[in-house]
């Protein structure tokens, strides 16, 4: 499938900002069942420098410097993504739990890729008892890592209201999981605290949704901004897997994968600070149109 | 002998001192002391030290230790402890630990080695990572850490290290031997305090001091300076401590590392990122910042790239590191080493390394994120301290470690071993030891405390060298675990004494080094706004000091002094500048003592003083001890309870000598530089608003003869007044006196006259020949106080006269400090894009 990607962010301000410095993280990534046909970011005003490098994670990420007063930043990102991703059964065989478990203690890598980076709390996922042990119904002793977080992805979506007026991006991990309501962005955190808790690697991903669902299905929920969902280490040697919680079903070809990380602060696509204004009101338009 | 000495029939009565000292010391059982060998006698110099302090007398004891905390007290040594919002005052053991120097040998190389092998780990750990590819380090051991800065992988440090600073906590074992406790490589502290305790200590002592041949710790200081400052890539650097701010616990060893180093203090808020270069914002632009000392933990240094929620930090500051234009001492990501879970690894490191054993042992620690090492744990859980693998906390379990499983009940043991076996990367096992006590004077006898040592060194050109002395914190409690500075503990200054005399050295360099320098024309922009505020802030305390004494004399001795009618303009003023918060009509007596002393109101004296104080606070590092404190005495003089009308004259009265003290001082004592203006100018504009709002009140159109009295009473010119005018009060001779005169240095034009003066001093940013904004209302207000005359001099051009001076103020704060329009403090987008 092919895909042409529209996403474009503005920030207006109450008043004129004299400096922004920004880091984006809007370029798909090139591999892993993705191919990257081509890519462009439009900033305006126009930035007196702009440079690119691969963050810890491997991410492209794109630092900007804009000098120029100015009352609205307006950030347009244009990508062309070829996805071709495997089908996955719900119920395929993988190694037990708890052996991944061990197996990612035991890594000999510190690397963005190295599971041993994603089972430790992370800024916007610590730990809590009552995550670990809510994802720990899913992990019956020597159940296999794969059937465990399809389970788990299964009871968020069902037990959790997908509810956008809700949450914020700080509401903590907490009160989501009290509450029992959010976005996908909760649902992710949830998901990869509770695996985390469990000693399991989890990471956050970010990226985008087909807007329109194929004839004859739903719309799914988180269509028309970005999306995130949650990878999992299902060991070797079958790797990260995809889960999206928010809709319940196994990342294929309808996800399109923008950046990997421990959680959002790790992804955030567009993220910075400015100098000149309290008031900010921040829009973000989506579009995922098959081009075949 | 020592021995022999106390036994002996003709034995000193010095020697009967010590005898007695010694044997009412009553050392923990099982446990090594300082003071004397586990066989029982004095270590020797233990010995000389009490031989020494026996030939005192009781009161001479006390004397000099009181002349010790009163240095303390005065020079404002103090430290916030945590969750506190006030400092507090430092507790100084008066004994200090004693050291013998060849033992002192052996642990200082103890120390250089074990930081050259942290060094040497952290290179490989942000660098190659063979450590980790070879299975030498866990991945996990460190993955787990917060300081494990993945922005940082990578990033070469500029100036070359990763530490420039290192300590580790200390202790001696039930071996006897030294143990290390604990690594500090994030930005340790206590090396300010150590220097003051010792200053302290040596003066008090200073015949004992000289004849230990304790060792100084000044070539030390020197040493680190030095290195720092061949670390950056221009010859003469500009270098910052980076604070926090002063409700850091420990801001006040940050104001004294500034001071005796010659750094700037800065503030997270002070820089800026531009080009590829750190800057500092100053009342002259942004000026270039080659190094920073921080003392800001690294997840708070740039919100751009680390914790996004910090506001200490410099946004853009890892990028600038990135690119090699600035010195970070330590390197952001320095503390990952820092984690108890390294700990079992670091004697085959120092093998794989360094070639060498170590040879300083640290506590036996267990990290459970290995099975075999975790089921250890498991099976003799009470014979283990657990420990976070990584940090204070121990996961699970409330509050700091460790968490004895002894001590818990059934179902909290097993929680407990629940979560070592799920997750056990997250602990450690540490063996239970104790360690030695050190003698501490309490009532006239001496008496055995735990104590932890921390040890400091500091990278220079030729290797490690280890400051002679240290940080000593001693526990209260007979517990030799958990010691810390929270906890009621003291502190205590370290000697390493010496056989041979030790070459006296302070921080002078050598004369052909040095190259002159008069005066440094800019100051960084906070400085200046605070320096401007303790003016304004004294300044007001000044005029309202004036109306409170203006109004009590007359109530002390009735009968005297202005009538009814004018002091009740007083009373009005009062309740404008938000003195008070009774009604100008309320009783006189109350009213006063109010605008005393009433630190619920904003406007009363005490609070100003206080607002001063939060001012100086803040600029500790260039004020003078006593400048810093007049402004303590007079905020302990103010809060003091007042019983009549005649102890709020006499408060006043004495408040007020001691504010012209305060600017005696400042006069005589500060260096010219654009500092002192900031102070000065800040005064002059208060005192010309202050002058203003007393000539509308007292000398408006219909004013009497006893509202002009007051006048001249509080704006100090009685006397001038007289000497000039045969005739009482009379209105156009008073507003020419108080608004007009450019010779009466209580006017207004006088003080606008000092104000273009140091605005014309003070550095420009525009070069296009444009004057600048508080220079252009400067001129215009001289000129028209230069062109008025008395007699038309009216309400209404008075109130004028106050706007324009009101602008003016905050002319200068726009133009000169960092909340003014041109540097906000950028706020972070928002919002999940």
């Amino acid at each position: 499938m092919i895909y042409d990607i529209r996403h474009v962010t503005t920030y207006s301000y109450g008043s004129a900002v004299s400096y922004a410095r920004c880091s984006l993280r809007l370029k798909p990534v090139n591999g892993d069942g993705q191919q990257l046909i081509s890519h462009a970011v439009e900033i305006k005003p126009r930035p007196i420098n702009r440079a690119s490098r691969l963050d810890f994670f491997g991410t492209d990420t794109e630092s900007v410097l804009i000098e120029t007063p100015h009352r609205l930043l307006r950030i347009d990102s244009r990508s062309r993504v070829a996805v071709n991703r495997e089908a996955r059964s719900r119920a395929a065989d993988s190694p037990a739990w708890e052996d991944v478990r061990e197996a990612a203690f035991a890594s000999k890598s510190l690397g963005g890729g190295s599971p041993i980076g994603y089972v430790f709390a992370s800024p916007l996922a610590p730990l809590e008892q009552p995550v670990t042990d809510y994802a720990a119904e899913s992990f019956s002793r020597g159940e296999g890592i794969f059937r465990g977080a399809v389970d788990l992805m299964h009871r968020i979506r069902t037990g959790f209201k997908y509810d956008p007026k809700a949450t914020e991006i700080h509401t903590p991990l907490k009160e989501v999981f009290e509450k029992r309501h959010g976005v996908c962005q909760d649902f992710a955190h949830v998901m990869i605290a509770g695996l985390r808790g469990l000693g399991l690697p989890a990471a956050y991903v970010s990226g985008y949704l087909r807007t329109y669902p194929p004839a004859g299905q739903p719309r799914l929920q988180g269509a028309d901004a970005t999306h995130a969902w949650v990878a999992v280490w299902c060991g070797e040697p079958i790797g990260w897997v995809g889960f999206d919680p928010t809709n319940d079903i196994l990342v294929e070809n309808d996800h399109i994968v923008l950046a990997q990380g421990r959680d959002f602060s790790d992804v955030s696509p567009v993220d910075g600070v400015i100098v000149g204004s309290r008031r900010q009101k921040l829009g973000v338009a989506v579009d995922v149109v098959p081009v075949e | 002998m020592a021995d022999s000495a106390v036994h002996g029939s003709k034995a000193r009565p010095r020697d009967r001192k010590v005898a007695q000292w010694t044997r009412d010391y009553v050392r923990l059982p099982g446990i090594p002391d300082e003071f004397i060998t586990p066989d029982g006698a004095p270590r020797e110099v233990w010995s000389r030290f009490f031989d020494y302090f026996a030939s005192l007398s009781p009161p001479e004891i006390t004397r000099r230790f009181g002349a010790a905390d009163r240095h303390l007290r005065e020079a404002g040594v103090s430290y916030r402890a945590p969750g506190e919002t006030s400092e507090r005052a430092w507790p100084l053991s008066h004994v200090p630990l004693l050291i013998d120097e060849v033992e002192w040998q052996q642990i200082a190389a103890g120390i250089v080695q074990r930081v050259t092998l942290l060094e040497e780990v952290l290179t490989d750990l942000y660098g190659d990572g063979r450590l980790i590819a070879d299975g030498a380090v866990p991945a996990a051991a460190i993955a787990g850490s917060a300081e494990y800065l993945r922005a940082v992988c990578g990033i070469k440090p500029p100036g070359g290290r990763y530490l420039n600073l290192y300590a580790a906590d200390i202790g001696r074992g039930p071996d006897g031997r030294w143990w290390v406790l604990g690594d500090r490589t994030q930005a340790p502290s206590g090396m300010g305090y150590a220097l003051e305790n010792r200053l302290v200590l040596s003066r008090a002592f200073a015949d004992l001091y000289k004849s230990m041949n304790a060792e100084r710790v000044a070539p030390f200081f020197e040493a680190f300076r030095d290195h720092l400052r061949a670390s950056a890539d221009r010859d003469e650097p500009r270098i910052g401590v980076l604070t926090p701010g002063r409700f850091s616990e420990t801001y006040f060893e940050h104001a004294t590392l500034a001071r005796y180093l010659g750094y700037l203090l800065v503030e997270g808020d002070d820089l800026a990122v531009s080009g590829d270069r750190v800057h500092i914002r100053t009342v002259a632009g942004l000026k270039r910042l080659d190094v920073l000392l921080r003392r800001v933990d690294s997840n708070s240094l740039d919100p751009l790239e680390l914790d996004a929620s910090s506001q200490l930090g410099v946004p853009g500051l890892i990028d600038v590191l990135r690119k090699g234009g600035v010195v970070v001492a330590n390197m952001p990501g320095s503390g990952v080493i820092e984690s108890r879970a390294l700990l079992g690894f670091l004697p085959n490191l120092a093998r794989r390394l360094l070639g060498e054993d170590l040879k300083m042992p640290h506590i036996a620690t267990w990290w459970c994120g290995q099975k075999s090492a975790r089921e250890e744990v498991l099976d003799r859980l009470d014979d283990f301290a657990i420990e976070g693998a990584y940090g204070a906390a121990v996961p699970g379990f409330p509050g700091p470690g460790p968490v004895l499983a002894a001590d818990l009940s059934a179902s909290e043991r097993d929680r407990l071993r629940n979560a070592i076996s799920n997750r056990g990367i997250d602990y450690v096992g540490q063996e239970l030891v104790s360690l030695s006590t050190t003698p501490v004077w309490d009532d006239g006898k001496l008496a055995p405390r735990p104590f932890v040592l921390r040890v400091f060194a500091a990278a220079t050109a030729d290797g490690w060298t280890v400051m002679p002395g240290g940080f000593c914190r001693i526990a209260e409690r007979l517990d030799s675990r958990a010691v810390s500075m929270g906890q009621g503990a003291r502190a205590a200054d370290v000697w390493v004494v010496s056989e041979k005399a030790v070459t006296a050295s302070t921080l002078l360099p050598t004369v052909d080094t040095v190259r002159i320098k008069r005066i440094t024309g800019w100051v960084p922009s906070r400085a200046a706004d605070n320096l401007f505020w303790l003016g304004r802030y004294l300044e007001r305390a000044e005029g309202t000091l004036r109306l409170v004494r203006a109004l009590s004399v007359p109530q002390r001795d009735p009968g005297k002094g202005p009538q009814h009618q004018s002091l009740e303009r007083i009373q009005r003023l009062l309740v404008t500048w938000g003195a008070t918060a009774l009604g100008a009509r309320a009783n006189p007596s109350k009213i006063a003592a109010e605008a005393l002393q009433n630190e619920e109101e904003f406007g009363s004296a005490l609070s100003l003083v206080r607002a001063a104080q939060r001012n100086a606070a803040s600029l500790r590092e260039r004020l003078s001890p006593d400048a810093w404190q007049v402004i303590t005495q007079m905020a302990e003089r103010l809060a003091q309870p007042v019983e009549d009308d005649d102890g709020v004259v006499s408060t006043a009265e004495l408040t007020l000598q001691e504010l012209a003290s305060f600017a005696g001082l400042a006069q005589e004592n500060m260096n010219r530089a654009a500092g002192w203006r900031f102070l000065k100018m800040g005064r002059r504009i208060e005192r010309a608003i202050n002058s203003t709002r007393f000539a509308r009140q007292f000398a408006y159109d219909e004013a009497t003869g006893e509202d002009l009295d007051i006048l001249l009473t509080l704006v100090d010119c009685q006397i001038t007044y007289r000497s000039r005018y045969l005739v009482g009060a009379l209105l156009p001779p008073v507003r020419d006196l108080v608004v007009l005169d450019p010779y009466n240095p209580r006017s207004v034009a006088f003080q606008a006259q000092e104000l273009n003066d140091h605005i014309a001093s003070l550095p420009t940013l525009r070069a296009g020949g444009l004057i600048e904004r508080p220079q252009r209302l400067a001129v215009a207000l001289q000129s028209t106080l230069i062109t008025a005359e008395a007699a038309t001099l009216d309400a209404k051009s008075l109130f004028a006269l106050e706007q324009q001076l009101l602008e003016l103020a905050d002319a200068i704060g726009q133009r000169y400090f960092p909340h003014g329009a041109s540097a906000m403090r950028p706020e972070k987008l928002m919002g999940l894009a």
